[in-house]
């Protein structure tokens, strides 16, 4: 009997290995959806969705797909893009609160409005007429403004101060551009289960728009048009970033305790529940992230709390320590590696979504016990910008980088001891209508200019065409490490635009976009002590990608000087009124008969024979330069002249109206 | 100053003259009533001057503020759109008819073909009567000839307007065995040749009449050619010959209430993206995929090749999830199934949740037409379509004409694997996706405006239409590229006549150089298909028809009209006005003042010169 049972074990065996085998040789298409939470320090939730599709390379899959979107495989192969990444975003994101050295920071924190980067696989010449294809395709797949970047003044083509390796590459941004439901329904119809299975479950349109910060973001990498034949396909990331307050009601009932951080739990945060995965998805898993700092704040609570208790301090095993308590058991527990980062290593509970239900529905939630506090990594430098001077006619640009608390320290990657540096790029886009003088942009370290030949170590600069091009500004600096702040400062003269250039509302004034500022010194990475590669999930997969550390600066909002827009119309009337006064006179004086005016004076002055009138002849003549003639009492009686008079006044009349029953003919 | 030139002209005297004074003025010169000198002109004149000036600065002024208006040839439009309108346009036809067989020994002579000729074309007149449908053959537009092949001569008729000899090997149809349809149908197309291999432009359809000691068998062939076998008299075989000519070869076998030729589903520039969806309604219950990429390769190609000359065909395929549909199926206990009637079909499209997009891969104004393959979820499975009379439809299928059709499919079985809850990928086998494709062939043939069935029934018995391969027969083709040429300078009519009522109701629209040119060169395709289709070329004049609307449509639909509608006479009213308005009621006012002073002056001094007169008469 055994026999039997161990040929079938064997065949089962050999079935599974080929199927594996398979596999590999057919590469198929992949959709995976993954969630991240992470408690923030200031008593706010980040939830970011991670969806993930790839498409085999179109050689040996063909056109035809049944996970990947047709709309962007179609878009990739119209436009040939290598590389693209779309933005909808709504809020800042708080770097100095939220963090500014984690993978989610660098990547996902984008800057307001609209922002857009193509790189295309086309010849140099026809990069523009591609992007400017593109904004229009893209407009109408997310329903957003997106063609004012076809415009030439609104994009720009940055070299390598916004990414590193950047051939063929445009970069646009909306600043102003308001982001809403409609841009999140045609970016959720890119997913196979859209919202109405899986992760995406969760995303109750008003909870995620009450959220403080909002980033849509869709990211997509192609190999189909790469001569050297990688076999990648088309990779499209699609991720949403929300920061979400907790507010329960059961909350009030812990007012009292105010230190203790608001408890939540997704149908708390979302008002609904994870019912089941998405059935196309490859992996369906959340993602709950302690950070570093809160785990080691936690672990010596704990050490205090229970000095005596001999239990060690292990997180592997036990989900709810001593100071968080969760109201469902991970599947795995993942901790990182070594943390360059200050208070140790962060922690990673996994769990997989498949293991729920319709019956069983997963609702994640978090209890705090004991009230901690703790804080973010930092970026090295904060920065921010602002505007100076005052005025509608000019002013400075100022960018202000000064160290976070935790970078006081930091280590040195440059270990050069005696001259400890380190590089930061900077990109900024500026419209041509702040007319930037590249020449007068000074440095200034810890309040003292500095000449900008020993900082700076590369420089690209274009600048603004009135009507064509913005200005764009490349800045690779060096700053010494023991900086305790840094500034950069640029002056600018504010144009004048057209009339038909002003936007609706001008007076509201201008945006310019944020600068991108980037530390290539500085990884945003985390290691994670278990091997994840054998199951590959494509969150950690990111996470653990190696990317420079990025944040992006305000939008600014530069006052313009707005004309009065009725203005052209004041001008044309007032200069017809004072022509035609002149001209009127003019005729007037051509058919003038003096001596005619002159007799009917006297004759008028002889026959009331009043003073009044005979003073006003005199007058008259005195002014004119003449010696004055007595009126002559040769008065010819005029009896018809009161009717001539009268008639002369009935003419007027009848013209007059007859002139605005025309009017009122024509306008009506 | 108004005041002073109001003065009554009543004065003395006029000014201009001084010797008024020293003249002494007889006892009776009353000076309100006459003047003894001429009254002067120079004011007259120099208001008159300025008023002129001005007038004549008018037509200046409309210079320069004229908006630029490209001159569109509103007459040749006008012209098109009537001829179109009034006589539809009709294409020459070619029939040619065999007739084998009918042998009377030595009465060939008596056997004339011409006379066959003409009671073939009379025949043909009768059954088309005066329906002058468009892309049809018209009334009178027929050429008829006549080939008798019997065994011992060949006589062909002449003067019908062909040379028929050269159509027809004579003798061929001894070798003529008529078992295999698909057989004969090859040979025919060997044996006939088309208007090609005699030197003609057009294509010449072909009857064959056998006479046969066997059952009458009608079959029309997938090339250009049809055969009738059996025992038939002359006068049937004539019926029959003109009814598979008339109602098949130039109607293309419709019948009525078919989808009409102007409802084709090609967009302005001829373009027609075929997009395929595959709908799992609720995932969570099955998930199928199918084998697209082999489907467009071994089913889609041939198609795509054969319309050809009608339309630019691009296809493309994407599965979608959780795609119910909107309206509600009943269980039927007898029938084990869940039933849709028909008249809950406006319902089952569903379009909030089936997102079948129009496709970025398509450019400009191509046409998107939807073929959706519905698979129900497990509480709907199987899903039955009920026609009205309360059968079951047996392809499970609907069209929507001008958007696509739909293909309900039933996975087999029904059986859900509720208990396995991952995820098992089902394929749509191969059989089941071929039936599926025959099913949507039937669909594209009715969207098309064709029959979908193989078998026609006219009024003199029922002819056997072959399939092609490729789903559309040649002579299908010619039928449709027909009505497409014709649809198109319909629509090319239409849209030049719109365009130009709108440009004539907008006298301030800016018109750019660019849309004349458009419509002029649409004019002139036009005309070109028009003379082309005269000529029977029928590829030559489906493409300039086609360019034809193409460039109708870029005229009609150019960014410049849609942006900057017009400059409106109110702007122009209110800009001008504050100087025009005041100037020229000084300018009138100053010339009717001077003007009715110089009457009244001038009256004075006849007065006076009659007075004087009078007194040196005396």
């Amino acid at each position: 009997m055994g026999f039997p049972r161990w040929m079938i074990l064997l065949l089962f065996v050999i079935c599974f290995v080929s199927q594996s085998i398979c596999k590999e040789e057919d590469p198929e298409e992949e959709f995976s959806e993954e969630l991240l939470l992470k408690p923030l320090p200031d008593r706010k939730v980040l939830a970011h969705f991670h969806f993930q599709s790839r498409a085999p390379p179109t050689e040996t899959y063909g056109p035809h797909h049944r996970l990947f979107p047709k709309a962007i495989y179609q878009l990739v192969h119209k436009y040939h893009i290598r590389e693209m990444e779309l933005s909808f975003t709504q809020g800042r994101w708080n770097y100095d609160r939220w963090g500014g050295n984690d993978p989610i920071s660098s990547n996902n924190a984008k800057p307001p409005g609209v922002e857009l980067w193509a790189v295309f696989d086309v010849p140099q010449d026809q990069v523009d007429a591609s992007w400017k294809n593109l904004t229009h395709s893209l407009s109408g797949l997310f329903c957003a403004s997106i063609n004012f970047l076809e415009s030439s003044t609104t994009y720009s083509a940055p070299d390598w101060g916004f990414r590193q390796f950047a051939g063929n590459l445009r970069y646009g941004a909306l600043p102003r551009e308001a982001v809403c439901t409609e841009n999140l329904t045609p970016w959720l119809k890119l997913l196979p289960c859209r919202d109405k299975a899986g992760l995406s479950v969760l995303m109750d349109r008003p909870s995620i728009y009450r959220g403080f910060f909002h980033s849509q973001r869709l990211h997509l990498t192609s190999s189909e048009f790469d001569p050297s034949g990688s076999d990648m396909g088309i990779l499209l990331e699609q991720t949403l970033t929300v920061v979400l307050h907790p507010n329960n009601p059961g909350d009030s009932m812990y007012s009292s305790d105010s230190i203790l951080p608001p408890s939540w739990s997704l149908s708390s945060l979302f008002g609904r529940k994870v019912i089941g995965k998405c059935v196309l998805a490859k992996s369906s898993n959340v993602y709950l992230q302690l950070e570093g700092a809160l785990v080691s704040e936690l672990s010596s609570r704990k050490k205090e709390n229970e000095r005596d208790d001999t239990d060690n301090l292990d997180f592997e095993g036990p989900w709810s320590n001593s100071g968080v308590e969760l109201s469902v058991s991970p599947d795995r527990v993942i901790k990182e590696m070594n943390s360059i980062h200050k208070g140790g290593p962060s922690i990673m509970y996994e769990f997989l979504v498949g293991n729920y239900s319709d019956s069983k529905p997963f609702d994640l939630g978090l209890m705090w016990k004991i009230p901690v506090a703790w804080s973010c990594p930092q970026a090295p430098l904060h920065a921010n910008r602002f505007l100076m001077g005052s005025g509608n006619e000019r002013g400075a640009i100022a960018l202000s980088l000064k160290p976070t608390k935790q970078s006081e320290g930091f280590q040195i990657p440059d270990i050069n001891r005696d001259k400890c540096s380190f590089h930061v790029n900077v990109f900024q886009v500026v419209p041509w209508y702040v007319k930037v003088y590249y020449h007068t942009l000074q440095i200034f370290v810890d309040g003292k200019p500095q000449s900008v030949r020993h900082l700076v170590t590369k420089m690209r600069v274009s600048p603004s065409e009135d009507k064509v091009s913005p200005g764009v500004m490349e800045l690779a600096l060096k700053l010494p490490c023991s900086i305790m702040s840094a500034a950069l400062t640029v002056d600018f003269d504010k144009g004048f635009l057209h009339i038909d250039e002003y936007p609706p509302d001008a007076n509201q004034g201008f945006d310019i976009p944020s600068a991108v500022v980037s530390f290539p010194d500085f990884q945003a990475s985390l290691n994670f002590l278990e091997d994840t590669s054998s199951d590959k999930s494509p969150l950690l997969a990111k996470l653990q990608e190696r990317s420079p550390v990025l944040s992006y600066t305000e939008v600014l909002l530069v006052p313009l000087t707005t004309p009065d827009f009725s203005m052209p119309y004041n001008v044309i009337t007032i200069t017809c009124t004072v022509f035609a006064l002149y001209f009127g006179s003019l005729l007037n004086v051509l058919r003038r008969r003096m001596g005619e005016e002159e007799r009917l004076l006297k004759s008028k002055a002889a026959k009331n024979n009043e003073q009044f009138p005979l003073l006003l002849s005199k007058l008259y003549a005195k002014l004119r330069g003449r010696p004055w003639e007595a009126p002559q009492s040769s008065t010819p009686s005029s009896p018809s002249s009161s009717s001539l008079f009268s008639t002369k006044l009935l003419i007027k009349v009848v013209l007059v109206a007859g002139v605005a029953a025309g009017w009122r003919y024509y306008s009506g | 100053m108004a005041e002073i030139a109001e003065t009554p002209s009543d004065a003395p005297d006029s000014t201009t003259n001084n010797e008024s004074k020293s003249i002494s003025p007889s006892s009776d010169f009353d000076p309100n009533t006459m003047r003894n000198t001429k009254p002067g002109f120079k004011r007259l004149i120099l208001s008159l001057s300025v008023l002129f000036s001005f007038l004549l600065g008018v037509p200046f002024l409309l210079k320069s503020i004229e908006i630029y208006r490209a001159p569109l040839p509103f007459r040749d439009i006008d012209s098109l759109s009537k001829s179109i309108e009034s006589t539809p346009l009709v294409f020459p036809c070619r029939f040619h008819a065999v007739f084998v067989g009918f042998d009377r020994g030595k009465t060939a002579n008596e056997w004339n073909a011409d006379k066959l000729g003409f009671s073939i074309l009379g025949h043909v007149k009768k059954l088309t009567g005066d329906d002058q449908v468009c892309g049809s053959c018209g009334d009178n537009n027929y050429s008829v000839s006549v080939t008798v092949d019997s065994n011992t001569d060949c006589i062909s008729s002449r003067g019908l307007g062909l040379e028929s000899a050269c159509l027809w090997q004579c003798g061929a149809a001894s070798e003529l065995k008529l078992d295999d349809d698909e057989v004969v149908d090859e040979y025919l197309e060997s044996v006939v040749r088309g208007g090609e291999g005699c030197g003609y432009g057009g294509k010449v359809y072909t009857v064959v009449v056998v006479k046969r000691d066997e059952e009458i068998r009608a079959v029309v062939g997938k090339h250009r050619h049809a055969w009738i076998a059996g025992r038939v008299s002359e006068v049937d075989a004539v019926e029959k010959v003109v009814e598979i000519f008339v109602r098949v070869f130039v109607n293309g076998g419709k019948e009525e209430g078919a989808i009409g030729g102007e409802f084709m589903p090609v967009g302005a520039d001829g373009k027609v993206v075929l997009s395929f969806n595959l709908l799992n309604a609720d995932p969570d219950d099955w998930v199928y995929d199918w084998d697209f990429g082999k489907v467009d390769e071994v089913l889609l190609t041939p198609i795509i090749e054969a319309l050809g000359p009608v339309a630019n065909i691009s296809v493309e395929s994407q599965v979608l999830y959780h795609t119910p549909k909107s309206s509600f199926s009943y269980w039927d206990g007898e029938l084990e199934s869940y039933i849709f009637s028909t008249k809950d079909l406006p319902f089952f499209v569903n379009s909030n949740e089936w997102h079948l997009d129009t496709s970025i891969a398509a450019d400009g104004r191509s046409k998107v037409l939807q073929v959706v393959v519905y698979i129900p979820s497990a509480k709907e499975c199987p899903l039955l379509l009920q026609l009205p009379n309360g059968e079951i439809s047996r392809t499970n299928s609907f069209i929507s004409p001008m958007w696509g059709g739909v293909i309900v499919w039933n996975p087999p079985g029904c059986s859900r694997d509720s208990d396995t809850m991952h995820l098992v990928r089902n394929k749509i086998s191969h059989q089941d996706l071929e039936k599926v494709f025959e099913v949507f062939m039937g669909q594209l043939r009715q969207l098309f405006g064709l029959k979908s069935s193989n078998l026609y029934s006219g009024a003199s018995g029922k002819f056997v239409l072959l399939a092609s391969e490729s789903g559309f027969t040649e002579w299908e083709v010619d039928v449709l590229s027909r009505q497409h040429t014709c649809f198109n300078l319909l629509s090319c009519a239409t849209t030049l006549g719109s365009l130009s009522r709108l440009v004539q109701s907008l006298p301030r629209m800016i018109i750019k150089d660019e849309i004349g040119k458009q419509v002029k060169f649409s004019l002139e395709a036009a005309n070109l298909a028009q003379s082309n289709a005269s000529l029977g070329i029928y590829e030559a004049s489906a493409v300039s028809s086609r360019q034809a609307r193409s460039l109708a449509e870029d005229a009609f639909f150019h960014p410049s009209i849609m942006s900057v509608s017009y400059y409106s006479f109110e702007h122009c009213f209110a800009v001008y006005s504050p100087f025009f308005l005041p100037v020229s009621l000084h300018v009138i006012l100053a010339t009717v003042r001077e003007w009715r002073r110089f009457k009244t002056e001038q009256k004075k001094y006849l007065a006076w010169k009659t007075k004087v007169g009078s007194q040196i008469a005396i």
